[in-house]
């Protein structure tokens, strides 16, 4: 703990890179990665963990970033959407996701693909029944989940 | 947020050294799942922040000769996915899983369920179902062993002491036979909080007489607990099914008592009674 009230160093990884940056106590992890870092594909919604557009992978596990405080990532590793695939090379899940026309206005799609993610790490196959669990803190308030469930249970086929 | 320090603990000792000076400026931050919408609503305005998560004592789940201990910052997930816990507690794992959708499950912990003492609290009924204790440790006073049932003083209220941390929770080996159950009710919609649920125990004896019952409705009463009276009503009898109808009408009546009779002109009233004599009846065909 730094002695002065101000900032306090905060080192972790994000998307495999080292980051140090100065952070304030009361700042959550979405406030760093989207006005510190910039990562702007991690979205800001409800901010009481109940829309999930803010979910990040924190050593293996989706969080949301609104309720996590900055501090408490020292030496964990986060991943954001901007890890999962790249604009000339998607994530499966990516390309899956605008096959099957699971993307209308995009807002909670980062979070909904890095929840797909991190079930579909656990379980391979997922049932219907666990897709839906698996997503269930993540709203869409676009497309019914119909189109979204479908492009994770098609993703390698 | 108002302004606080963030404090993050090398040790049990260092943390409980922290809070024997700061503790009552303190708030202790777990999976902050509770804490954190807290501090953004400035319902709670500490000077400092304890971050308990990285104290790895504090952690995982451990078998005894009699009992089990849950440290008090092992996650909902964690709870899920012990084979140990799926064995030995069916219904409290069940209540884990019941909790939030799968980002909250990997943040919120057992102890901060305990600790927010909040009158919704889903794993806090199924522990008092199974008779859990509490370990609760200060640099001044040690260690001490309470029981649940008594840490509940009021709603989002514990008798916690400043200095304290919630370090365990115990809970004894259930005897052999005994049969388990929660369910969470009302609409199935996975975030939707405040859903009343429902955990049984239960045990036959070789009369196939009920030996032990504990019934435990949790998100209805500010302070949940045992329902006692209907729980003594089928002590000692076989649970026929016109003796669990008659149960399940002392279960609403003796709710109605704790709640206040507004509670009776729900819709609750049915849905409880109807929970009931499902999972009675599921526990007695295992
Ligand atoms: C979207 C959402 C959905 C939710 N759904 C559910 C649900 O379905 N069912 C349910 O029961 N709850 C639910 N909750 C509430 C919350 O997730 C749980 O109560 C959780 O158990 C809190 O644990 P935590 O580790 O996050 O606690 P924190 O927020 O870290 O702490 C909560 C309180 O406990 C104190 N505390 C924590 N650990 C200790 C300790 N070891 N010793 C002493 N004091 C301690 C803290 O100081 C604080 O006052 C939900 C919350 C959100 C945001
Ligand atoms: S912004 Fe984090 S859950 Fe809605
Ligand atoms: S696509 Fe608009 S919220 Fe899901």
């Amino acid at each position: 703990m730094s002695k002065e009230p101000g900032k306090t160093l905060l080192k972790m990884k994000v998307n495999g890179k080292a980051v140090e940056v100065m952070v304030n106590p009361t700042w959550t992890l979405l406030r760093v990665l989207r006005e510190e870092l910039r990562l702007t594909g991690t979205k800001k919604g409800c901010e009481q963990g109940d829309c999930g557009v803010c979910t990040v992978i924190m050593d293996g596990r989706t969080v949301n970033a609104c309720l996590v405080l900055a501090l408490q990532t020292e030496s964990k590793e986060i991943e954001t959407i901007e890890g999962l695939g790249t604009a000339d090379q998607l994530h499966p899940l990516q390309k899956s996701f605008i096959k099957h026309g699971a993307v209308q206005c995009g807002f909670c799609t980062p979070g909904m693909l890095l929840s797909a993610k991190a079930l579909l790490e656990k379980n391979a196959d997922p049932t219907l029944e666990e897709i839906k669990r698996g997503i269930s803190g993540n709203l869409c308030r676009c497309t019914g989940f119909v189109k979204i469930i479908k492009a994770i249970q098609n993703v390698h086929r | 947020m108002q302004r606080f320090q963030f404090y993050n603990p090398r040790s049990v000792e260092d943390a409980l050294n922290f809070l024997a000076e700061k503790g009552e400026r303190s708030k202790i931050i777990a999976g902050g799942t509770d804490l954190i919408p807290g501090l953004r609503l400035e319902e709670i305005r500490p000077d400092f922040v304890l971050n308990i998560p990285e104290i790895n004592p504090f952690r995982g789940i451990k078998e005894m000769d009699h009992s089990f201990w849950i440290g008090p910052t092992t996650t909902f997930t964690e709870m899920v996915e012990s084979n140990l816990l799926s064995r030995s507690f069916p219904a409290l794992v069940q209540s884990a899983a019941s909790v939030g959708g799968p980002q909250i499950r990997n943040r919120g912990t057992i102890g901060g369920n305990i600790a927010n003492a909040s009158p919704a609290a889903d794993v806090l009924p199924a522990l008092l179902a199974h008779g859990g204790e509490l370990e609760l440790q200060s640099k001044r006073n040690g260690k001490r062993i309470i029981p649940l049932a008594e840490a509940i003083l009021s709603p989002y209220k514990t008798c916690f002491r400043s200095d304290e941390i919630l370090t365990g929770i115990i809970l004894k080996k259930l005897e052999l036979g005994t049969r388990s159950a929660f369910e969470k009710l009302g609409r199935r919609k996975a975030m939707a909080r405040a859903r009343m649920n429902l955990t049984l125990l239960l045990r036959l004896n070789h009369r196939e007489e009920v030996s032990e019952l504990r019934i435990v409705p949790g998100a209805v009463m500010p302070v949940a607990k045992r329902m006692d009276r209907t729980e003594r009503m089928l002590l000692g009898k076989k649970p026929e099914p016109l003796l669990i109808e008659a149960a399940s009408k002392t279960l609403a009546e003796e709710m109605v008592e704790v709640t206040g009779a507004r509670w009776s002109t729900e819709y609750k009233i049915p849905v409880l009674k109807n929970i009931f004599k499902r999972m009675m009846k599921q526990l007695l065909i295992v």
